[in-house]
């Protein structure tokens, strides 16, 4: 076998590279951000002791969690267009990435919130704290605690997912790809760049998780240990 | 791998001379006269240019430009199915006489094979909604282009950066006509052929060619140095062009009519 790998000419267009990595960090700071604040709610939501709440969390963690993401964004992006609504490729692409991974960390933070003991919330009761800040104290945070590393790998997951919406012409990292290789028929030479560069940002979402980690939970930063 | 590609090199050179000399010593236009017959290869597998109907009998533009040829000539007919890749060693190696089918004219294939006039275009053009006011690439800024990413039409239109389009790239052709036909596209760039047919597949959402980008001519292909054959092919090119029935043919099945300065 003869591998002739060239890659200056791939190296040369790295300012469309960089835009593509650009964009795909924020479709994920999007989707992450919103996707947790869904998740919380969901989380709640599923939990909640009205039942039609309860089955409405229900009902769109499991449509979500047993579609493909990718067919969930063409019904976005086709769905809306063809019901008047006309949004650019970045917005449906954050909203899908936003309600895929909305249901996951609804999931996620529901196992969280089941973890914590019966007894925790009595001795909080037992102290006389009110209902919000039972909630809040005693049972919100110490339940993300304890999944903050399942939600971690969820969030770079939904990165590394965000390649699917070059179907919808959103710019980014692997769009980027598929255009440069289309014109370079440099394909191998491109997609191991693209690896590179998928690991890296894997890598810059990782350390920020740990840093927010490190805000976020005070014992973490104190005794350095996981809950 | 070098010898093998050596020994390649030289049983093609041999072939190459053997044909020549076959081609020298007989005329094929005198050939196909006495036949009776002419042998015309086309890709059955391109709609519109070449396709089966229902019942599975060729039709297509490309098929009915052959069947006026040997009619006009007063010759039988016989199809050579051939796929794009192909269609070029099916002269080469006299397994038919001439190409019909969509051989757009390029100076590497001119190399190999010899070109009529041109019979038809291949029209590269930006297609948008009919109601849409567009005329030229000033009324294009501004409005979002899908485009099938990596094809010469995303090629050319990147490369006018001074233009200031906005294109929306998808993988394929069939996401792009869903993006124009869902209406997240109104103007797509891409052959004047899958423009027509968008409004084919949604009447409500019907595409028109508005600006052409650039016009591929196809000519009708044969091995080289049959200055006879295609001087005869040239005039009744001319000739059909001229009484319109070339165009009739392809605007029945491409939905535009030729270029202007063709029909001329």
């Amino acid at each position: 076998m003869n591998l002739n790998l060239d890659f200056a000419a791939i190296l040369e267009r790295w300012p469309v590279f960089l835009d593509g990595a650009l964009l795909t960090l924020e479709l994920a700071f999007i989707a992450t951000v919103l996707g947790a604040l869904i998740g919380a709610l969901g989380a709640i939501g599923r939990r909640s002791s009205h039942p039609l709440i309860a089955r409405i969390c229900g009902i769109y963690v499991e449509s979500i969690r047993n579609t493909p993401l990718l067919v969930q964004i063409f019904l976005v992006y086709f769905g809306l267009a063809s019901l008047g609504m006309k949004f650019s490729a970045f917005t449906v692409a954050a909203a899908a990435l936003t309600i895929n991974v909305g249901a996951y960390t609804t999931e996620i933070m529901r196992a969280g919130f089941d973890s914590i003991p019966r007894g925790q919330i009595e001795a909080a009761e037992g102290l006389a704290l009110s209902r919000p800040q039972i909630y809040w104290h005693v049972v919100l945070w110490p339940a993300i605690e304890k999944v903050y590393p399942a939600l971690t790998s969820q969030f770079v997951l939904l990165m590394l997912a965000s390649s699917v919406t070059s179907q919808i012409s959103a710019e980014e990292l692997t769009a980027v790809a598929n255009y440069v290789q289309s014109d370079t028929y440099r394909a191998f030479e491109t997609y191991i760049l693209v690896a590179i560069a998928y690991v890296f940002l894997s890598l810059i979402m990782r350390a920020g998780f740990w840093l927010l980690g490190l805000v976020l939970f005070p014992r973490r930063r104190r005794l350095g240990t996981p809950l | 791998m070098m010898k093998r590609s050596f020994y390649t090199v030289a049983v093609a050179t041999v072939c190459m001379a053997a044909l020549g000399s076959v081609a020298a010593r007989a005329d094929l236009l005198d050939d196909v006269m006495k036949a009776r017959k002419v042998r015309i290869a086309t890709d059955l597998a391109i709609p519109p240019s070449g396709m089966v109907d229902g019942n599975m009998k060729p039709t297509g533009s490309d098929v009915e430009t052959a069947q006026l040829l040997a009619k006009d000539w007063g010759l039988e007919l016989e199809f050579v199915q051939t796929t794009g890749a192909t269609r070029i060693p099916n002269v080469q190696t006299n397994k038919a006489d001439i190409i019909i089918s969509t051989l757009s004219v390029t100076p590497e294939r001119a190399k190999v094979i010899d070109f009529t006039k041109a019979y038809a275009a291949l029209q590269s053009v930006v297609g948008c909604l009919k109601s849409l006011e567009v005329k030229n690439w000033e009324d294009l800024k501004g409005k979002t282009i899908a485009v099938s990413r990596g094809t010469t039409q995303d090629t050319e239109l990147t490369n006018m950066k001074d233009r200031n389009l906005t294109l929306a790239r998808f993988d394929d052709d069939a996401t792009m006509v869903t993006a124009a036909l869902s209406g997240q596209a109104d103007c797509v760039a891409t052959s004047a052929t899958i423009v027509n047919q968008i409004g084919v597949k949604n009447a409500a959402r019907a595409f028109e060619p508005k600006v052409v980008i650039r016009n591929f001519d196809l000519a009708i292909g044969l091995r080289k140095g049959e200055p006879r054959l295609t001087e005869k092919l040239n005039e009744w090119i001319t000739t059909n062009l001229k009484n319109g029935k070339l165009n009739e043919i392809y605007k029945k099945f491409h939905g535009s009519e030729l270029p202007a300065d063709m029909r001329g």
